[in-house]
């Protein structure tokens, strides 16, 4: 006992990847900001205050974050109506926060205190998982999403609603329920697509199917990063030399479209690179999560790291041209420090559950 | 729980996480084959559109050629001007920019509001904007001494397309016209960069709109450079990436004769009217004036509306080309043709005779056909006929004529054709045939519509160019040459040959002998100028008849008003016995052919021959 209290919680392979993925994070936004240091720096802050958070989340007990799952959603609860009430309006969105000289993204907290709450309450539910316990998990998640999606943020109200239904669907959720549920969001997508989504959402969906229809306007954006992607060949442009990116024909290149900028300058050995890199990740998330000490710790490795990856895919998707646009940043790569800061505790959280040992009582 | 149930739930958790996980890496590999499907197998197709994305070609005009006379003198020039250039993005306050300049460069307030109406954009987009055109020299001195302080503005060449002779030579050279894009000429620039060209002329784009600059626009013209530069997405250019030097056009070599134009002009003075000029020995046209003329140097460098109108609402119509489209009838100067149409269908030969009692009375109707001398000429053959111009001669030969084929053989002498191989639009003008009058009047052709043919009356409508042309035949005895205004890349001379083999050579000599004593005789009808030279000419005057009237009272009293006066013709060639150059003179209202057309004939051919 005194042995493991003096240990540090440490997962070597995941601090260094990280470390690789936002010092290449660095370098590819000093290009895709027009070698502007003072973002670079901002950014350089963020990470090094993530890594010491990640570090220090990483030592807490996992049952610290059991018990206190329902103060933690009750918490990011308050935050998005603090944010409903006293956000200031910024592009016709209300999603932030000001508090003194920063301000952050209330959302964020979200995408982690939905999977904890989630996996706090079925984690010693009974297989299969119960109707009523069903009903529960969907509310959370549906409010959630509905909070979060209309301040609009559609981006990050799929990321949560994702990390809700990643736990749900890891706990035990029986496959009847999910095929039922699959033939219920087909039937009720044209009711979705008319009343739910807003004008511009609709828009973005028409312009994906049917790019050429509006070549400068809707279109514009995924468009010019097809260009500059296919543009990068092989071996990329080389660093700063992407047209598109410093010519700004790319939109964007600092957040969403920054995978854009990595993809013209170093091409596509470059992003051979980077993707394997977060494979890496996820196959060590993976690993963590099947050897995670308990039920709660596997469900909650499992959330967390699946909604790392369905936000990294999501974004790129968007990107290169498979998916409508949505508003989601590349994990650890783009600009702005709510969301490197939400990624760095919630793989300070996951760290934590999967070096936590302990001899469970038989 | 119980540990089986714990396993149980484990094992589960692992297959739906390795689901989920597998879906994950699925996304991936997606991701990844799509970027491979757009770096590597679409890489060729993106790698352009990123290009074209970024490079902005606008064109460099380029200088059109010189135009030359025969003898190697400038025709059309272009003269450097010199013009204030500015780059709005380095001036960080207009208005003091604009008062640091003015003691140096003397601006109008319209120019001052024209360019601070523009250099804003211009800035934006880091483009170049003109602040003063055509610098005097002081102006240019001054800006010289003082350009340290306006690192913002340079001095640039531009040119003026102009003309050392700009009235006499207006019609056949023609002139330029400023257009807003010439993107025919290069097809691999998008039409909306033009507006950014790069100029050479300080008129603008410009381009050939009459005479040899529109005949000849592609070989002038040369080929535009272009200059690519770096644009980014706002439009703003960044940087010069590539320059392509323009090239000049070809200069022009014509056959054109100043000193020969120069006394068509002269002796034409300003009496509405034509000449044609051709070398029989190359085709080429030495002379082509209509008169009145207009200066290219105006038109060709921005004219004001206010003479631009004057010149187009002007009754006498000096942009209308009268050497290549004045319709005239060819009066007497036909009876040549119409003496070969006689030999060549055995209806006359040199010695058939008749009487000339001074009038032609057509049997079918009565109608009388009146030769210009009352009481008539005696005794007639073709000899004289030629020399007294006898129209009861050719009118009695006409008589006998074919209406369809006489119109064909007309015809072969490169009437109702054109016949200048380069001339800018040029009018056919027109013989007449049965068919032609059934349509347009609805009416049948008549023996008098085919005697009137045989005088050249009536429906016969000719061009000065084609009378020149139908010179150069007689002269050359068909071995002519088509016209040309010149000549380019050694083409080859189209050497024509007017053939009828039943006109034998010594009938050909004949006829020269004719011509010549037209004007060298004491009987010839344009004896008047013979001693005006000291070289023989042959030629055929013509008197065109612009009322048909019955009798010389009459036209005495027509007479009072100009417009309704006799067109005065003329055509010659010499020196004799062996012609070098064939001409053609009209002169409207001029009255008598040789007297008046003649004197001006003699005087072009002199300053050929006597070159």
């Amino acid at each position: 006992m005194n042995k493991s209290l003096q240990k540090i919680y440490f997962d070597p392979y995941l601090f260094f990847s990280l470390f690789l993925l936002s010092t290449l994070g660095l370098f590819f936004l000093f290009s895709a900001s027009n070698m502007d240091t003072s973002i670079v720096l901002k950014q350089f802050i963020y990470i090094v205050a993530g890594f010491i958070l990640m570090i220090t989340i990483s030592q807490l007990d996992p049952d610290i974050f059991r018990r206190n799952a329902v103060l933690f959603l009750t918490f990011s609860f308050l935050l998005l109506g603090i944010t409903y009430l006293f956000g200031p309006e910024i592009n016709g969105a209300q999603r932030w926060i000001r508090l003194g000289p920063f301000s952050f993204q209330s959302s964020e907290f979200l995408k982690l205190a939905v999977p904890i709450f989630l996996a706090n309450f079925l984690f010693d539910k009974k297989l299969p998982i119960q109707k009523k316990e069903i009903g529960i998990s969907l509310l959370v998640i549906v409010c959630c999403f509905l909070f979060v999606f209309r301040q609009p943020d559609l981006g990050t109200a799929l990321i949560i609603a994702f990390s809700g239904l990643f736990v749900l669907f890891l706990s035990g959720l029986s496959w009847t329920f999910i095929g039922g549920s699959f033939v219920l969001l087909v039937v009720s997508s044209p009711f979705i697509w008319n009343i739910i989504l807003q004008p511009f959402q609709r828009q973005r969906i028409a312009t994906f199917f049917n790019p050429e229809s509006d070549p400068f306007g809707a279109s514009w954006n995924i468009i010019q990063s097809k260009v500059a992607i296919g543009s990068g060949g092989l071996l990329g442009k080389g660093f700063g030399e992407g047209s598109q990116t410093h010519l700004n024909f790319l939109p964007e290149t600092e957040t969403d479209f920054i995978f854009s900028v990595i993809g013209e300058e170093f091409g596509f050995l470059g992003v051979l690179l980077l993707l394997s890199i977060y494979l890496f990740i996820l196959l060590r998330c993976l690993y963590l999560a099947l050897s995670a000490r308990d039920r709660f710790c596997r469900l909650v490795i499992g959330g967390l790291s699946l909604t790392f990856a369905a936000n990294l895919i999501i974004n790129l998707c968007m990107v290169v041209g498979l998916l409508p646009v949505v508003g989601m940043p590349m994990p650890f790569i783009s600009k702005g420090g709510s969301s490197l800061i939400s990624l760095f505790l919630a793989f300070g959280i996951i760290v934590s559950m999967g070096t936590h040992k302990k001899f469970l009582p038989q | 729980m119980i540990f089986e149930e714990r396993q149980v739930e484990k094992n589960n958790f692992s297959v739906r996480a390795a689901l989920l996980f597998g879906l994950m890496v699925l996304g991936l590999i997606a991701v990844l084959v799509q970027v491979f499907a757009l770096q590597v197998s679409g890489y060729s197709d993106y790698q352009l559109a990123a290009l074209n994305n970024k490079n902005y070609a606008v064109p460099v005009q380029s200088l059109r050629g010189e135009i030359y006379d025969r003898n190697g003198n400038v025709l059309v020039k272009n003269q450097p001007t010199y013009d204030l250039i500015t780059r709005p993005n380095l001036i960080v306050d207009i208005d003091s920019f604009i008062e640091k300049i003015k003691p140096v460069i003397s601006l109008s307030e319209k120019e001052i509001s024209r360019y601070k109406k523009l250099q804003k954009d211009k800035a934006f987009a880091n483009k170049e904007l003109v602040l003063k055109k055509d610098l005097s020299a002081e102006e240019i001195s001054r800006f010289q001494v003082r350009s340290f302080n306006f690192q913002n503005a340079f001095i640039a060449q531009r040119f003026r397309r102009v003309s050392d002779y700009p009235n006499i030579f207006s019609h056949v050279l023609g002139y330029t016209s400023r257009i807003d894009s010439d993107f025919e000429s290069m097809p691999e620039i998008p039409r909306s960069h033009w507006k950014d060209v790069e100029l050479n002329y300080a008129h603008g784009l410009i381009k050939g709109q009459s005479g040899l600059e529109e005949e000849y626009e592609d070989h002038l013209r040369g080929r535009h450079g272009q200059r690519i530069f770096e644009m980014n997405a706002r439009g703003q250019l960044i940087k010069s990436l590539s320059f392509t030097q323009p090239k000049k056009g070809l200069d022009l070599y014509t056959h054109l004769d100043i000193g020969a134009q120069k006394s068509a002009a002269k002796f034409l003075g300003n009496r509405k009217g034509a000449v044609v000029a051709i070398d029989l020995e190359s085709g080429g046209i030495n002379v082509l004036y209509s008169s009145p003329t207009y200066s290219i140097n105006e038109l060709s460098n921005g004219m004001s509306e206010n003479n631009f109108q004057t010149l187009i609402n002007n009754s006498d119509k000096p942009f209308f080309n009268r050497a290549v489209q004045g319709r005239y009838p060819p009066a007497s100067t036909i009876k040549p043709a119409i003496g070969m149409y006689g030999l060549s269908n055995n209806i006359v030969n040199w010695d058939f005779e008749i009487e000339d009692p001074g009038f032609f009375t057509l049997p079918e109707t009565g109608r009388v056909f009146r030769g210009w001398r009352k009481g008539g000429h005696g005794k007639v053959n073709m000899h004289k006929a030629f020399l007294v111009s006898s129209n009861t001669y050719f009118t009695s030969l006409a008589y006998q004529a074919d209406i369809v084929d006489l119109s064909n053989y007309l015809s072969s002498f490169g009437f109702g054709k054109k016949v200048c191989k380069d001339c800018f639009a040029e009018d056919p003008a027109f013989v007449p045939s049965p068919e032609w009058k059934y349509s347009i009047m609805n009416k049948g052709w008549v023996k008098g519509d085919t005697v009137n043919l045989g005088i050249g009356q009536g429906y016969l409508v000719s061009t000065p160019m084609q009378l020149a042309n139908y010179a150069a035949i007689l002269a050359t005895k068909g071995h002519y040459i088509q016209p040309s205004l010149a000549s380019v890349d050694n083409q080859k001379k189209s050497l024509k040959i007017w053939q009828d083999e039943k006109i034998s050579n010594s009938d050909w000599k004949k006829m020269h002998e004719a011509l010549l004593g037209v004007i060298e005789s004491d009987y010839g009808t344009a004896r008047s100028i013979r001693n005006l030279k000291e070289f023989q000419v042959a030629g055929k005057s013509g008197t065109a008849e612009l009322v048909s009237l019955d009798s010389k009272e009459a036209y005495q009293d027509v007479r009072t008003s100009e417009l309704l006066r006799d067109h005065s013709i003329i055509i010659a060639f010499g020196p004799m016995p062996n012609p070098r150059y064939a001409v053609s003179v009209v002169i409207e209202n001029g009255e008598s052919g040789g007297a008046v057309a003649g004197p001006v004939a003699i005087e072009v051919l002199k300053s050929l021959i006597n070159e």
